[in-house]
């Protein structure tokens, strides 16, 4: 509960304050968004489970941020960073449609 | 990445998505995270009510709330700078703005060329207009000068005044004609003579004990103001054998006045010839 609140509080706070992004951290941040959100399903996947364990989502959900973020970097330095970044994305996308499809089969038995 | 599908118990990495329906045989490590809630006894969907409701406050809880507050942060000002109409360059990278400026530079040139193409059209319709008013003006001036000579406007300008006084009832039609015709010769502009227009297609002719111009009878004396170089008119009526002597000779005495400004208001009206038509254009 308490974590779905912080989820809420984060959206209305971003909303609210309308932060600059800075200009560094700027091509990473819809990667680093993704790579969390796959952590986040993953995450409710395990707790469905009832396999969750707090460290872990915490390792992973910080790790997945960073090596989305680090592989974007290097995609860029290495002149492929669009490409990369689809990649990431699409792989990405194709865990959390996988964790959503565990979910549901958890929550609907269907 | 995520790992929460491993198994805390021996940290073996669990295989990606298990699209396969919950099997009921926990047997094996194929499936360990689905065999778990028969053993717990709980179903997916209670744990989750049950970690909705109550609220426990963990430090397990703060962490994930903490890190989920990062999440909603982050694509909250995601979807918040993308939606800004004007950072929509911001996130492109170096070869789609390059495109992006190849396109605008591109664009900026038609466009350049679309404006010269106008501003040239513009100068020549600018161009034509002046023309056409100008050429308004020539006629203008073409048509005041052309009235003078028709005698359908009055002019004004310097000459002389020409009277014969004809007390013994002498002078005819053709002595009028031959001074109007010596006055035409030295360069008169316009004539009037007793408030008659003379133009080209002037008659004279007698009528008893007087003259008739264009069908108007005119008594004596007759007032000729002609407009002219005064230097070049009066000379000319003035030489031996001319006009003033021959009058002189019929017992009429003539004067001869220059004057800077002279009127000739006597107007005809203009006519439309029946037969003859402007052959130019």
């Amino acid at each position: 509960m308490i974590a779905v609140l912080g989820l809420v509080v984060g959206v209305v706070v971003g909303l609210l304050v309308r932060p600059e992004v800075p200009a560094a951290v700027e091509p990473y941040l819809p990667i680093a968004v993704v790579a969390a959100l796959d952590a986040v399903f993953g995450g409710l996947r395990a707790m469905l489970d009832g396999i969750f364990d707090d460290k872990v989502f915490v390792v992973s959900f910080l790790s997945n941020v960073v090596v989305a973020a680090l592989i974007v970097f290097l995609g860029d330095k290495l002149g492929v960073g669009a490409q990369l970044s689809t990649g990431v994305v699409v792989v990405l996308g194709i865990r959390i449609f996988s964790n959503a499809a565990a979910i549901r089969r958890h929550v609907f038995r269907a | 990445m995520s790992d929460h599908e491993e198994q805390p118990a021996n940290r073996l990495r669990k295989e990606l998505p298990a699209e396969v329906p919950p099997s009921p045989s926990a047997s094996g490590d194929g499936d360990p995270g689905e065999a778990r809630p028969e053993r717990s006894g709980l179903t997916g969907r209670q744990r989750l009510l049950k970690g909705l409701w109550p609220p426990r406050l963990t430090r397990a809880q703060l962490i994930v709330a903490l890190l989920l507050f990062g999440l909603g942060f982050g694509l909250a000002v995601q979807v918040a700078s993308n939606s800004d109409s004007d950072s929509a360059l911001r996130g492109a990278r170096q070869e789609d703005l390059v495109r992006i400026l190849d396109e605008l530079d591109d664009r900026t040139q038609r466009l350049e060329d679309e404006k010269q193409g106008l501003e040239k059209q513009r100068d020549e319709l600018e161009n034509s207009s002046d023309q056409a008013e100008e050429a308004r003006k020539q006629t203008l001036e073409k048509e005041r000068q052309l009235g003078i000579l028709a005698g359908t406007v009055a002019a004004q300008g310097p000459g002389i005044t020409v009277t014969i006084e004809d007390t013994k009832g002498t002078v005819e039609a053709d002595m009028l004609l031959d001074a109007i015709q010596e006055l035409r010769a030295a360069g008169a502009e316009a004539i009037q003579v007793n408030g008659v227009r003379v133009v080209a297609g002037t008659y004279l002719a007698d009528a008893d004990n007087s003259v008739s111009v264009d069908g108007n009878k005119i008594n004596a004396p007759y007032r000729f103001q002609v407009i002219g170089e005064p230097q070049d008119l009066e000379p000319a009526l003035n030489i031996p054998g001319g006009v003033v002597q021959t009058l002189e000779k019929e017992q009429a005495t003539v004067t001869v006045e220059r004057s800077s400004k002279i009127v000739v208001d006597a107007l005809r009206a203009a006519e439309r010839p029946d037969y003859a038509r402007s052959s130019s254009q």
